[in-house]
C-alpha cells in the first residue's frame, strides 16, 4: 500500500558493533552523528545490556530524551574488508551541536550511503573516458596517464592560464580540509593556473570580502551566542530550511526564554535576561518568519524589502541607531579606525541628508516602512533597563550574498554590528549562516599564481564561466565535486557553449583520417587532444564526482571520487568552528578514490612526466604529492599554517581555519567534543587551544582595529538603482513582458543539487520536480493553482516548473528552488556579477509565467501540495 | 491474531538462522514480518470530516489518530476512501502531532505530513514519512479496524513490543 517500500523493524546493533564518530555531511549545522557498524546476520537483543546502543529496546521510547532512530538511518554496506555489515548511523546525543536533534537531510545518512542493492547503486565505480558518443571504463593508471598529459602539453604550448577549474573549497560532503589542500596544490602549485573558480560561482573569490576587509571573518560567534542574544536577526537566511537543527535547537528555545539561566551565567550583574526577538529580513514570508511567529509572535519583526536594496536598508537601521545615540561609542572609539569612520558617517549614513528625507528616500527604495526600520534599530541596538547594551546576533547568508552589490552589502551589515557593539561577547556576533561546512586550506603562500582580493585588495577576480564560454585561451576545464551545469548562473547560456566546445574536441579526435575512429591508449589519444585543442576552440573536460551527473555528459573523462564515510575527512561546521574528525565506516563503490588521492597522482604522473624530459624545474613543483593517507595529508596542509603559538589576543591575526598542530589521533581521541578554529598552541603550556569565540580583543588588522568603509551613493528611482541587466526588463516593453519580479533559494527537504537525494524515495516523492512558488493573488491572475506546470521564462532562458500557491513570496514576486536534477532555474538568473567581487547576483531578475497544458498525474496523486510555511493549528 | 505481511526495503540480518534463509525471499518476508494485532478503532457513523478520532495501536503505548479527510487519500478506505489512520508519532524525535487544516502538524520542531499523501513530511525535520495504519472497512457493520503499520512507529526499533506468539 505504502508509496514505497517501508520498515516495521530494524536491525539492533549487538553490543560489540563498532562504534565509529562522523558527522553530518550535509549543510553548515555539521550535526554530530554516531555510526555503529556489526556483520550482517548478527543482532543484539532488546534488553540495554544486550545492545551497542544500551537503550531498553523492549520499550517504548521517551519523545525528545531517547535516541530517535528511523528507517532512514539503517543500511547494509560494504566495508573496507569486503564483508557486508548493518550500519545505523544515529544524530549523536554526546553532541554540543544537535544534541540527538537531526534534519530531513542527516536523518538520511545511512540511507544515502551506497549500497549495490539500493537506491544509491547508481554511483560511479570506475574511470570512464570519452570515445564518440560513449564512455568505456578505462583503469587509474590509463585515465591518470591521459589528464597528465593533456595538462602537462596544454601548459608547457599554452601556459598554466590554459588550465581552469571548478571545484569545491568547502567541507562536509566528502571534501574537506585534504580534498581542498590537495586541489589547492594541484592547481596552485603543480599548475600555477590563476583561473580558479569555486563550485558554486564563476570565480576564485571570498563570499564575503565586504567583511573580511574590515578586519572580521565570517565566522565569528559560537552556536551558544545564539542562545544568549537579545535579539537574532536572520538576513537573508532562512534557517529554518537550511540551517534546521542550529534553528530549532538553538535559536527558538532563546526564543521562548528556555535559555534565560544560560543567560544569567554570561551576562553582566543586573543585567535584565529575557528571552529573544527575532528580525528576518527576507523578501519572502519564509518559514523562519512562520514558525518564529508560531512560537512568539510579539517578538518576531518581518522586513519584506525590495530585492536587493539590503545595504540601503542596513545602512538606515545604522541610521536610526547613530540618531538616536544608541551607537557603542566605546568600541567604536578604542576598537575601530577613526579615520575611515569618517567616511562611513558621510557615505553610508549620508549624515548630509537630513533625517526626514533619508529615511523618505529609504521607503521608497527599499518597501519597508520607516515605522519598522526604527522599530528594527530598537531591537537591535536601543539599551535595555538599566543602560544595558543589548546583545544582537546577526547571521546572514545567500539572500544578500548573492544579491545585489555584494561588497557594499556585506559591508554595510558587518558595520551594523560594529557600530552597536557587537562582536566579541556572548549573545553577540556578526557572520554567515553558512551552506555547507568548510575545510578551507590552500597553499598560499607558495601558490604559483598570484590571487586576489576584491578590487580594493588587487582584484576583483577572473570570471572563469566567461572564460571558458569565450576564450580560447581556455584548453584544459577540471569541474569536481559540483554540477555546474545545474548551479552556474545563467546556466543555460554556460552549458550551451561549454557543450559546443567540448563537441568541438569530441568531433576533432573522430574525424582522424575521415574516419569516425580515435586513436587507441593514453598516449596516442593525448597526442590526439593536444592536436585538436591546437586547431579548433576546442576545451577538454575532466569531471570528478561521486555520479554521473548533468555536467558529466560533455566530459572527456569522468572520475569516481570516494564520498562520506568512504574515507576519513575532517571539516568544520559554520555556527561554532568546530573541528571533527568524520571517521571511515565503508569502502568507496567499486574503484572509487578519494579526491586527494585523485590529484596526488595526476601531479605524480606530471612529475614523471617531467623528470623523463629532463625538466627537473617543473618536476619540482609536482613533488610531494604521494600522500600514503588522508592522515598524511592533513598534516600536510596543516603545515601551512603560520606559527600558531600566540596569545588568547593574537587568535584574531590567524587563519579562520587554522588547524596546526592537530592531529587524526587527536581528533579521534576528542571525537564529538572537537576544537573549534582558529586552534592556538598556548605559549606557556605547549597545549592545544581552540577559540570560542572570536574578536574578543582585537580585530583581524595589523593594528587591530575595525576598518569602515562608505558604501556606493544610491538613488531611490529602481531604474537609476539597478544595474543594466534588470533595468532592460523595465524598458521597450518588457516591463509588460516580464511583470514578476524572480528570485530563488532552496528547501529543507533536498541538499544542494540532490546528488544523493533524488534516489532516495521520501524526496523523489515529495519534490519531484523544480518548483516555483506563486502568491494566491498572482496566481487568480495567472489563472494557475497548485500542481500546475508552468513555464517561466524571459531574456536569459527558460524553466519546467511545478507550481505552489502560498503566500510566502509578496505579489509580483515569483519564487522558484534554485535548482532541480529535473531542471535548474539558475536558466533565469543574469550575468551580472558586482564589478569589486565577481560574486553573481542569483537572486533576483524578471520573468514571465506562462500555464502549460495538462498536469502529471503521478503528481497530483504523490505530491504533497499543502503551504510549506503553515505552522499554525 | 490476525497477520499483516509488510514488505521490507531490505532483506536485513536478523538472526543467524535469518541469514542461513537469505537466498528464500519468501520466508525471510514471513520471518521479517509483525505480528499485528486486529483491533476497532472505529465505527463510520461516528465521524465527521475533519474531526480526529485517537486511539492507540498496535499496543496501548503507541498513540495513533484516524481522520475522515473528506477527500480521497493515500490508503484510505470507506465508501469515499477517504479514512486514513496514523501513529501520532512524530518521526523526527517522537512528539505528538496533531491534526489541522488537513495535515498533522509537530510543536516540538514544525515537522508537517499530509494525511492524504502517505503521511508524507512536506515540511520540518522529519526524514521519514508518519507511519500510515492499514484499516480495514466492514461495509455490514460500518466498523473499522486497525490490522498493521507501514512504517518504523518512533521510539522502537520493531512496532509490535510483545512476545510473538509460536
Amino acid at each position: 500500500m505504502a508509496l514505497f517500500e517501508r520498515m516495521d523493524r530494524i536491525p539492533i546493533p549487538p553490543k560489540d558493533a563498532q562504534k565509529f564518530t562522523t558527522v553530518c555531511q550535509y549543510c553548515n549545522v555539521g550535526c554530530g552523528y554516531n555510526v555503529y557498524r556489526w556483520p550482517v546476520g548478527k543482532e543484539g537483543g532488546l534488553k540495554p545490556e544486550e545492545n551497542a546502543l544500551g537503550i531498553d529496546f523492549s520499550k517504548q521510547g521517551v519523545a525528545l530524551q531517547t535516541q530517535s532512530i528511523t528507517e532512514t538511518m539503517h543500511n547494509v554496506v560494504k566495508g573496507e574488508d569486503g564483508k557486508l555489515y548493518n550500519i545505523l548511523i544515529v544524530p549523536a546525543m554526546d553532541s554540543p551541536i544537535n544534541r540527538g536533534n537531526y534534519s530531513i537531510r542527516g536523518g538520511t545518512n545511512a540511507q544515502a550511503a551506497y549500497s549495490p542493492t539500493k537506491p544509491t547503486r547508481n554511483r560511479l565505480r570506475y574511470p570512464l573516458i570519452r570515445v564518440g558518443d560513449e564512455f568505456m571504463p578505462v583503469s587509474w593508471d590509463e585515465a591518470i596517464d591521459l589528464i597528465a598529459r593533456v595538462v602537462k602539453g596544454v601548459k608547457d604550448k599554452w601556459g598554466p592560464d590554459s588550465v581552469a577549474m571548478k571545484i569545491h573549497d568547502h567541507g562536509g560532503s566528502g571534501a574537506g580540509f585534504e580534498d581542498n589542500w590537495a586541489v589547492g596544490k594541484f592547481f596552485f602549485i603543480a599548475v600555477g593556473t590563476r583561473m580558479l573558480s569555486i563550485h558554486n560561482r564563476p570565480a576564485y573569490n571570498s563570499e564575503v570580502w565586504g567583511q573580511r576587509e574590515r578586519g572580521t571573518h565570517e565566522l565569528n560567534y559560537t552556536y551558544e551566542d545564539a542562545r544568549l542574544a537579545d535579539t537574532i536577526v536572520l538576513w537573508g537566511a532562512n534557517a529554518f530550511e537550511t540551517a534546521s537543527v542550529f534553528y530549532t535547537e538553538h535559536m527558538i528555545p532563546n526564543l521562548q526564554g528556555a535559555t534565560t539561566e544560560e543567560k544569567k551565567k554570561e551576562y553582566l550583574k543586573g543585567e535584565p535576561a529575557e528571552p529573544a526577538r527575532m528580525i528576518v529580513v527576507d523578501p519572502r514570508r519564509t518559514a523562519s518568519v512562520t514558525v518564529a511567529e508560531a512560537v512568539a509572535p510579539d517578538r518576531v519583526l518581518h522586513l519584506r524589502l525590495n530585492l536587493g536594496t539590503d545595504y540601503v536598508l542596513a545602512n538606515a537601521i545604522a541610521r536610526v541607531v547613530w540618531e538616536k545615540g544608541w551607537w557603542d561609542k566605546e568600541l567604536v572609539e578604542k576598537r575601530t579606525d577613526l579615520k575611515t569612520f569618517e567616511d562611513y558617517k558621510k557615505k553610508s549614513l549620508m549624515l548630509d541628508v537630513p533625517y526626514d528625507e533619508f529615511m523618505s528616500r529609504v521607503e521608497r527604495l527599499t518597501g519597508v516602512k520607516r515605522a519598522d526600520i526604527e522599530k528594527a534599530a530598537e531591537w537591535i541596538a536601543k539599551p535595555k533597563a538599566g543602560g544595558f547594551r543589548r546583545r544582537a546576533l546577526t547571521i546572514y547568508e545567500k539572500g544578500i550574498i548573492w544579491g545585489y552589490k555584494n561588497y557594499d552589502t556585506i559591508a554595510a551589515i558587518a558595520q551594523l554590528a560594529a557600530l552597536t557593539g557587537n562582536y566579541g561577547k556572548p549573545g553577540t556576533g556578526c557572520g554567515r549562516l553558512g551552506g555547507h561546512q568548510e575545510g578551507y586550506v590552500r597553499p598560499h603562500g607558495t601558490s604559483r599564481a598570484k590571487l586576489v582580493g576584491s578590487i580594493y585588495a588587487g582584484g576583483p577576480p577572473p570570471n572563469i564561466d566567461e572564460y571558458v564560454k569565450n576564450d580560447p585561451r581556455a584548453k584544459v576545464y577540471f569541474v569536481a565535486g559540483t554540477d555546474p551545469y545545474l548551479s552556474t548562473p545563467n546556466s543555460q547560456a554556460y552549458k550551451k557553449r561549454v557543450h559546443e566546445r567540448t563537441l568541438t574536441l569530441t568531433k576533432y579526435l573522430s574525424e582522424q583520417a575521415k574516419l569516425a575512429g580515435e586513436p587507441a591508449g593514453s598516449e596516442e589519444r593525448a597526442k590526439r587532444i593536444l592536436e585538436g585543442l591546437e586547431k579548433t576552440d576546442g576545451l577538454f573536460m575532466v569531471v570528478i564526482n561521486m555520479y554521473e551527473i548533468e555536467t558529466a555528459r560533455d566530459a572527456h573523462v569522468i572520475l569516481p571520487a570516494a564520498g562520506w564515510g568512504e574515507t576519513p575527512t575532517t571539516s568544520i561546521n559554520c555556527n561554532s568552528r568546530l573541528l571533527r574528525i568524520y571517521d571511515q565506516f565503508m569502502a568507496p563503490p567499486g574503484d572509487a578514490k578519494p579526491d586527494w588521492w585523485i590529484w596526488g597522482r595526476i601531479a605524480t604522473r606530471m612529475k614523471e612526466l617531467y623528470e623523463a624530459e629532463g625538466n627537473r624545474e617543473e618536476a619540482k613543483y609536482c613533488a610531494g604529492f604521494d600522500w600514503k593517507d588522508a592522515a598524511e595529508v592533513f598534516k600536510d596542509g596543516g603545515k601551512d599554517f603560520p606559527d600558531n603559538r600566540v596569545s588568547e589576543a593574537d587568535e584574531a591575526m590567524l587563519p579562520a581555519e587554522c588547524y596546526r598542530g592537530v592531529t587524526y589521533e587527536y581528533l579521534r581521541k576528542v571525537g564529538q567534543k572537537g576544537i573549534q578554529v582558529p586552534v592556538r598552541i598556548d605559549p606557556k603550556t605547549g597545549e592545544l587551544v581552540g577559540t570560542k569565540r572570536r574578536y574578543v580583543h582585537r580585530f583581524g588588522t595589523p593594528d587591530g582595529k575595525f576598518k569602515w568603509y562608505g558604501t556606493d551613493p544610491w538613488e531611490p528611482d529602481p531604474m537609476k538603482f539597478y544595474p543594466p541587466q534588470i533595468t532592460k526588463y523595465f524598458q521597450d516593453g518588457n516591463d509588460r513582458k516580464f511583470p514578476f519580479w524572480f528570485t530563488n533559494g532552496r528547501t529543507q527537504i533536498f541538499w544542494q543539487t540532490g546528488y544523493n537525494d533524488r534516489y532516495l524515495p521520501e524526496k523523489v516523492y515529495t519534490i519531484p520536480l523544480p518548483y516555483i512558488e506563486v502568491n494566491p493573488e498572482d496566481a487568480r491572475r495567472l489563472g494557475i493553482k497548485s500542481g500546475d506546470i508552468v513555464e517561466v521564462y524571459n531574456l536569459e532562458g527558460n524553466a519546467i516548473a511545478l507550481v505552489y500557491v502560498n503566500d510566502a513570496p509578496p505579489p509580483g514576486t515569483i519564487y522558484g528552488i534554485m535548482y532541480h536534477w529535473k531542471g535548474s532555474l539558475n536558466h533565469l538568473t543574469t550575468d551580472y556579477t558586482d564589478p569589486k567581487t565577481t560574486i553573481p547576483w542569483y537572486k533576483a531578475s524578471r520573468v514571465a509565467v506562462r500555464k502549460l497544458k495538462g498536469n502529471l498525474e503521478d503528481v497530483l496523486k504523490n505530491t504533497s501540495l499543502l503551504p510549506i510555511n503553515d505552522f499554525t493549528t | 491474531m490476525f497477520m499483516t505481511k509488510i514488505s521490507r526495503r531490505t532483506f536485513i540480518g536478523g538472526s543467524a538462522a535469518m541469514g542461513a534463509l537469505l537466498t528464500s525471499p519468501e520466508l525471510v518476508k514471513a520471518l521479517t514480518s509483525q505480528p499485528y494485532p486486529r483491533v476497532k478503532v472505529a465505527n463510520i457513523r461516528n465521524l465527521r470530516v475533519g474531526e480526529p478520532v485517537s486511539f492507540n495501536y498496535p499496543d496501548e503505548n503507541s498513540p495513533a489518530v484516524l481522520i475522515k479527510l473528506g477527500e480521497r487519500a493515500h490508503g484510505g478506505v470507506g465508501p469515499d476512501g477517504d479514512i486514513v489512520a496514523y501513529s501520532s508519532l512524530c518521526t523526527h524525535m517522537g512528539c505528538p502531532v496533531s491534526y489541522s487544516k488537513k495535515r498533522f502538524v509537530c510543536a516540538c520542531h514544525y515537522s508537517m505530513f499530509d494525511p492524504a499523501k502517505n503521511g508524507q513530511s512536506y515540511q520540518g525535520h522529519a526524514s521519514e514519512w508518519l507511519p500510515q495504519i492499514i484499516l480495514r472497512f466492514e461495509p455490514r457493520t460500518g466498523d473499522i479496524y486497525a490490522e498493521g503499520v507501514e512504517g518504523l512507529i518512533w521510539g522502537r526499533v520493531r512496532n509490535v513490543l510483545k512476545a510473538t506468539k509460536k
